[in-house]
């Protein structure tokens, strides 16, 4: 069986605080993991160290059985994408936000494919040409999600998608990202709430005070 | 040519004008009486003190001397650079990478025009070497400083930004070069506006200094040409070394953003 993502064992110590304490998680290609956890257990951290933005003290990160320290981080995080709490939008326009990431990689991304990503998580063209940081929070969220997606990647990993939007949003959110799994794509999901941990209908890990277990 | 000698009881009256601004301070409560009176006192010291060096430079002069001189201009350029930088890291981090962008800035905008321009004899000849050394070090000092200031703390209040691009698969240049570039912009400005106001609205230091002492305009005015264009490079180069000694800072070679302790 091959395995998309894996966290062996991390460890993270910060000012003499265990943050994470040999937290491990199993991914599969195609796979919804959610990790629900109460404020302060470490799932941001997690999330983080996951998607190689913050470097674990021990443990390892792999993607297809490759240590991600083996992999550029360009290519990682191109095939791994991560969207923070809170996504930073960037100046201009939405379709001026989509296309940065293919163009970060010296590649364009046509109007047409920009309309089918905004079309994918649930917008409608007319807010292609809107300025990207006056749009509301949900929006934002869905617009990140088609920003990350214009990378084509394999997974998806979220740090509290839902967690700044009201709770008609933050479903709307998770649906979403059903719809995406289904198309192939691996979700992972970091969460407080139960609700969305448990809409998201895929593994479901507990994270408390830095560890992680299969909730069964 | 002879020009106006300034006494020391007419160098004295000067301290009138630090009076007024010392009076001015007092009414509007600025407390800043002590700052005034120490910086003017500092000052003077200084610059007297480096007049008796230069004199000694001059009728001795020997290329250790004038080297160690211009050291000892290019330390106290770096510590100054270095110092207080807010949302930076440490002063000891910052200073050895100061020194380096300071002196690389000087010597690329120094020794092509000591070889070519205004040639040197001999190659350390202090009458040119050191005032000249002495402004690019000056310049490059501050370009130094404001890209460590800025660059710094536009990392800390855009690092969802950063944070953002990296997660998009961004390389650390990517990643930072909007904020490289507003700190460059924001770094040269000063040397570039001095370009374009020079002659309209500030007389420069050195050609006004050699006018009065007795050089024939025309000359004044092709040293000052040289040395804008001497301050236009050091500004470049120094603040380009700068803003990639702060990267290397701010990344790490995993390429994670990594902001220096508040």
């Amino acid at each position: 069986m091959t395995w998309t993502l894996e966290a062996r064992e991390l460890v993270v110590v910060r000012e003499g605080r265990r943050i994470l304490d040999r937290a491990s998680i199993l991914v599969r290609a195609g796979e919804a993991v959610a990790i629900q956890g109460p404020s302060g257990s470490g799932k941001s951290t997690f999330a983080r160290a996951l998607a190689t933005l913050l470097e674990p003290d021990a443990g390892a990160v792999l993607l297809g059985g490759r240590d991600a320290s083996q992999i550029a981080p360009t290519e990682f995080r191109t095939r791994v994408a991560f969207l923070a709490q809170q996504p930073a939008m960037f100046e201009g326009s939405v379709v001026r936000n989509l296309k940065t990431g293919p163009e970060l990689h010296g590649k364009s991304m046509s109007d047409t494919q920009a309309s089918d990503l905004i079309r994918a998580v649930g917008l409608d063209e007319p807010i292609l040409q809107r300025e990207a940081r006056i749009l509301s929070g949900g929006e934002r969220q869905r617009v990140a999600l088609a920003r990350a997606l214009a990378n084509a990647p394999e997974v998806l990993l979220l740090d509290e998608p839902t967690a700044a939007l009201d709770p008609e949003a933050g479903e709307r959110i998770v649906a979403l990202l059903r719809e995406l799994r289904a198309r192939g794509l691996s979700v992972v999901m970091v969460t407080h709430e139960e609700a969305h941990a448990r809409a998201l209908d895929g593994t479901l890990y507990r994270c408390e005070r830095g560890r992680l277990a299969i909730d069964s | 040519m002879s020009y106006a000698h300034i006494t020391l009881p007419r160098l004295l009256l000067s301290l009138g004008l630090i009076a007024v601004a010392i009076a001015l301070s007092r009414r509007s409560r600025l407390g800043l009486e002590g700052d005034l009176l120490w910086g003017a006192v500092r000052g003077a010291a200084q610059l007297i003190a480096i007049g008796y060096v230069l004199l000694l430079l001059f009728n001795h002069e020997h290329p250790a001397w004038v080297v160690l001189l211009l050291t000892v201009m290019l330390v106290v350029a770096g510590a100054t650079a270095a110092r207080r930088v807010e949302h930076g890291p440490p002063r000891n981090v910052l200073f050895p990478r100061a020194i380096a962008a300071i002196g690389a800035g000087t010597l690329v905008a120094v020794l092509p025009v000591f070889a070519a321009v205004v040639p040197l004899h001999p190659w350390y000849e202090a009458r040119y070497l050191v005032p000249i050394s002495g402004m690019m070090l000056s310049n490059a000092m501050n370009v130094v400083a404001l890209v460590f200031e800025r660059i710094f703390a536009s990392a800390r209040s855009e690092a969802d930004q950063v944070e953002a691009l990296l997660a998009l698969g961004a390389t650390p240049r990517q990643a930072l070069e909007r904020q490289v570039r507003a700190t460059l912009r924001a770094a040269l400005l000063p040397t570039i506006n001095g370009l374009l106001t020079v002659g309209l609205v500030a007389l420069p230091g050195m050609m006004t200094g050699q006018i009065v002492s007795g050089t024939p305009p025309e000359q004044a005015v092709r040293y000052q040409i040289v040395i804008l264009y001497q301050l236009v490079a050091v500004a470049a180069v120094a603040g380009m070394i700068a803003v990639a000694f702060a990267r290397r800072l701010l990344f790490t070679a995993r390429a994670q953003l990594v902001l220096p302790p508040n």
